[in-house]
């Protein structure tokens, strides 16, 4: 056991597998960003499809479109790097998406007051309104 | 200036606009409507005088030729471009190529060669079957519109002037005036339109104003039923004019008159009895003008038309509209003059209308009457002027009998309005004492009428009978003139007859009750209260205020009390003194007066002038010449014209027609055309007498001769001795009935179209209700059966299967269906992420197996 981490820490030492990750933790390129990206999406996702309570699937949501947001960021750095001079459409647009995801809130906020108010409730699997 | 010609029909319509969809719903005053009426036309009657100013006698005058607005710009495409057939006519067309190209031949020939019998190679001419027909919105103004634009706004912004005093309290008062402008747009529109279409507009709208202004005591039976009568009269005229235009459309390809005429005038003479394209296009003009200026058989109407209101009657049955047919005649004079048998017709159609009428004239009592029959029988004068080759003569006697027949009828007006609403010349008499400055103007209209000189009557009507006696155009000019010479007379007569009756002689307002003939029809209807009896009102024109019994009663003598007690209402309504009409009425008669007297010397006879046209353009037939198209040069314009303008503008052809024909054609074609061998009644004289001059003079003392006859039997019968009426009327009682009852001709129509139209009506609604109806009843009741069987079927079979398999499928599918609402927000997002992932799976499935694959193998082979 002794032997294998040392061995490994030798290899790290040598530049192995560890210090190419913190290499490229420095440098990181397109895809760890989608990677990322892809992985709080899903966590949104299932946010937004198992849990009860109403306010967590807002931040569930708020992960959704901050997983996106992280998408224009990084195409916006790498079409950067590649000299498009398009490159700060995907800036703007994360810009674009923060503010709406503001006012999302903020009307969802109200409706989910407006709701507790006539139903006593916040738990949405008490709420099947949409049956009707 | 002539450039603004467009405005002068705009204006009238603008105010005819204003009046008549504002002076009812903003209660205009009276003196607000008529001077927006008085002032349209009066701005437009000084236009028309500053156009025809420039246009002809200005510095840059363009007379002899015709100014179109479109040369200008000013027009627009009104009916564009469609293709019609050239169909008609190709006969002409080729005689005209054949003629072109034997011209050719003998210009190119020496004077020898023509000297010999001429053989040509026919050929035959490839020519257009069909034209674009673009019909443009354009105004010409020429020698003849010019004329017409001045006689009608001037003449009618007299009659405008005096109609706001005649009717001065009537209800109507805006809308009378709103037809009124209506009725002077049409007619501008009609003289001054540059083609036949537009001339067709504006005759259609002068006919649809007369009915409106007919009938415009619609509530009186009498005038609603002489609107209709006049409308549908109107119709079968135009009718007749409708085909000519096709004709014309489909002869030349355009509806344009400088187009038409230019193509026309080439075409070969129609000689008498032969009926080529011309002729019968000029039947179909003829028989519009017909209808429109009351020639027989279609004159029913405008005897009737003096329903309307007494200024109407001197605008539009008098001076203006009824001149139409003569405008139109005129204008298209170049295809009358090429059909001699047309013209023959024309000239006996208007003799034989001049006669009929002046004998219905000398027995009616209804002073509006005897000025209609005596309209009828002047247009009669007009027509035969054309029909004798006279075409600036007949226009002239246009304008004199506009000025002369306007000045009577508003006269007669001003008698109706002091007569208190009394039509009837028996219940005159003695007038001039009451009525000074209308029996001072009647005076003047009298003498221009029945043909004494100076007056200008006399100069028009003298050429007329000159021309037909001397006519080289038609066979039978003596007849003509014949007949033209007893309605003369006759004219003469009857109109000394009014006269006497009117303003001479025994005072019987006050001996005789109203209520009699002219009042029949006012009286039934008030008995059966249709009309209200309005006597509050001051004046309210030819409305039938009195009933037959209110006559009678105390005499008003004293003129200012009746007039103060005139508009209290109610009170006892005796018999009146007459009174005279106020200025807004008799200005307009002096102008119109001073105009019948002096107005004949713009086409003072040459006899008096040594056989010449004097005055250059200010000579209406030199004025007109240049529209006037001569058979004998082909060309427009007359020999006597050719020194005075030169062969610059008109004669470019003639020339050349002249210079190479053999001597012997050439002398030919200068003495006429037309083969009017027989006898002619000046040509014979002027042989005995060895004088043209002689010759004319002895017509004009034979023409002032018979107007003294006229008006000494006249004196002799309703002044010196007025038992001898009464005793030649029963010597000559047939005729004086059928005199009285115009002949019949109402009844004979009544009896052989009006009956036998309500017969084939009658039999046609029979057949409707019986045969149709029953036919449309039957098929009603089979579909009826039928379709309550296909009902059971439908109902018991076909509702029964869709019932039993929506049933089915609706137990089938409902449970299914129901459960998957669940109404759970989260279970609709799962199935809509679950779709998305299968849509991602299905489009990118080889992508995301081959990158989990690679994935799986980087992870394994980083710990490996």
């Amino acid at each position: 056991m002794i032997l294998t981490v040392f061995a490994f820490v030798v290899q790290e030492a040598s530049g192995g597998v560890l210090s190419q990750m913190k290499e490229s933790a420095k440098h990181p390129d397109l895809s760890k960003f989608l990677v990322i990206g892809a992985i709080l999406f899903i966590i949104g996702v299932a946010g937004v499809l198992t849990r009860r309570n109403i306010i967590v699937i807002f931040m569930s949501i708020e992960l959704i479109l901050n997983a996106a947001n992280l998408n224009f960021i990084a195409f916006s750095r790498y079409l950067q790097e590649t000299g498009n001079v398009n490159a700060l459409a995907g800036q703007i647009f994360a810009v674009f998406v923060i503010v709406v995801a503001a006012a999302e809130a903020a009307i969802g906020l109200g409706i989910v007051i407006a709701l507790y108010r006539n139903k006593e409730t916040i738990w949405v699997d008490e709420i099947d309104l949409l049956k009707w | 200036m002539y450039r603004y010609i467009w405005l002068v029909p705009i204006l009238p319509l603008l105010g005819a606009t204003i009046n008549g969809l504002l002076g009812r719903k903003f209660r205009f005053s009276e003196p607000l409507i008529g001077g927006i009426a008085v002032g349209s036309v009066a701005l437009s009657f000084l236009i028309s005088l500053a156009a025809v100013y420039s246009y002809g006698f200005g510095s840059n005058s363009v007379w002899p030729n015709a100014y179109v607005t479109s040369k200008d710009g000013n027009s627009f495409n009104w009916i564009p471009g469609g293709a019609v057939n050239i169909n008609l006519g190709s006969e002409a067309r080729q005689a005209v190529e054949l003629d072109k190209e034997r011209q050719k031949k003998l210009a190119a020939m020496t004077p020898e060669e023509r000297a010999r019998p001429q053989a040509f190679a026919i050929a035959t001419f490839d020519f257009p079957r069909s034209a674009l027909l673009n019909i443009e919105w354009s105004y010409q103004l020429d020698p003849l519109s010019s004329i017409f634009m001045l006689v009608v706004t001037g003449v009618g912004l007299c009659i405008f002037v005096f109609a706001t005093g005649y009717m001065h309290g009537d209800n109507g008062f805006y809308r009378f005036f709103a037809y009124m402008g209506l009725f002077m747009f049409s007619m501008l529109l009609l003289v001054m339109g540059s083609n036949f279409v537009m001339m067709f507009v504006g005759w259609e709208g002068v006919g649809l104003c007369s009915y409106l202004l007919i009938g415009y005591y619609f509530d009186r039976q009498e005038a609603a039923n002489a609107s209709r009568k006049a409308f549908i009269t109107n119709r079968i005229g135009d009718f007749g004019f409708a085909l000519a235009i096709f004709g014309v459309i489909a002869t030349f390809g355009t509806a344009q008159y400088t187009d038409v005429f230019a193509q026309a005038k080439d075409y070969p003479l129609e000689l008498l009895g032969h009926w080529g394209i011309l002729s019968w296009i000029a039947l179909g003009l003829f028989v519009g003008a017909c209808g429109k200026s009351a020639q027989l058989p279609l004159h029913v109407w405008l005897p009737d038309a003096m329903a309307g209101p007494t200024p109407v009657s001197a605008l539009i049955h008098a001076a203006t509209m009824v001149t139409a047919g003569l405008y139109m005649v005129t204008r298209t004079n170049v295809i009358f003059q090429h059909s001699q048998t047309m013209m023959l017709v024309v000239a006996l159609v208007g003799a034989a209308t001049a006669l009929f009428a002046a004998t219905i004239g000398i027995t009616q009592n209804d002073i509006k009457k005897v000025l209609a029959y005596s309209t009828v029988s002047q247009l009669g004068f007009m027509f035969m002027a054309c029909g004798v080759g006279a075409f600036a003569i007949g226009i002239f006697h246009v304008m004199t009998h506009a000025f002369f027949k306007a000045l009577m009828f508003l006269g007669a007006g001003s008698v109706i309005h002091g007569m208190h609403h009394e039509q009837d010349m028996r219940r005159m008499g003695g007038l001039k004492k009451y009525m000074p400055y209308t029996y001072m103007t009647f005076l003047a209209g009298w003498l221009a009428i029945c043909g004494i000189i100076p007056f200008s009557g006399f100069w028009s009507k003298d050429e007329i009978l000159w021309s037909t006696a001397s006519t080289t155009y038609i066979p039978l000019g003596w007849l003509v003139w014949l007949v033209g010479t007893i309605a003369a007379t006759c004219t003469a007569f009857y109109m000394t007859r009014l006269m006497a009756m009117t303003f001479w002689g025994k005072e019987k307002f006050l001996e005789q009750p109203a209520g009699g003939e002219a009042d029949e029809a006012h009286a039934s209807a008030y008995d059966k209260g249709l009309a209200s009896h309005d006597a509050h009102l001051e004046s309210a024109g030819d409305r039938p205020r009195h009933e037959p019994g209110e006559h009678v009663g105390p005499v008003h003598e004293d003129i200012t009390t009746h007039v103060t007690t005139h508009g209290r209402g109610g009170h006892p309504h005796g018999a009146h003194l007459p009174h005279e009409s106020p200025p807004s009425m008799w200005i307009p008669l002096v102008v119109l007066a001073v105009l019948a007297t002096i107005g004949g010397f713009v086409g003072i006879s040459p006899a008096f002038t040594g056989g010449k046209h004097v005055g250059g353009r200010l000579n209406i037939v030199r004025y007109l010449d240049p529209i006037i198209w001569n058979p004998a040069t082909r060309y427009f314009g007359s020999e006597e014209m050719f020194d005075s303008y030169g062969k610059r503008l008109i004669f470019e052809r003639a020339e050349l027609t002249l210079t190479t024909l053999p001597e012997g054609e050439t002398q030919k074609l200068l003495a006429g055309p037309y083969k009017t061998e027989g006898f002619n009644l000046a040509h014979t004289i002027e042989s005995k007498l060895g004088s043209e001059t002689a010759t004319e003079w002895l017509f004009i003392i034979l023409s002032l001769l018979v107007a003294g006859i006229g008006i000494g039997l006249g004196l002799l019968f309703y002044v010196k001795d007025t038992r001898l009426p009464d005793i030649w009327a029963e010597r000559l009682r047939p005729l004086y009935v059928a005199s009285y009852h115009k002949y019949w001709v109402d009844e004979f129509y009544g009896w052989a179209i009006t009956r036998r139209t309500m017969d084939a009506a009658r039999a046609v609604y029979a057949f409707d209700s019986k045969v149709v109806d029953g036919a449309v009843n039957g098929v009603a009741w089979l579909t009826r059966g039928f379709s309550r069987v296909v009902g059971g079927i439908d109902k018991y079979f076909v509702d029964g299967l869709v019932n039993t398999i929506a049933a089915f499928i609706m137990r089938l599918m409902s449970p299914l269906l129901r459960a998957a609402q669940t109404g759970f927000t989260q279970n609709y997002a799962l199935v809509m992420v679950l779709g998305l992932m299968i849509v991602v799976a299905l489009f990118f499935a080889g992508d995301i197996a081959g990158d989990i694959a690679a994935a799986l193998k980087n992870i394994f082979a980083l710990f490996v």
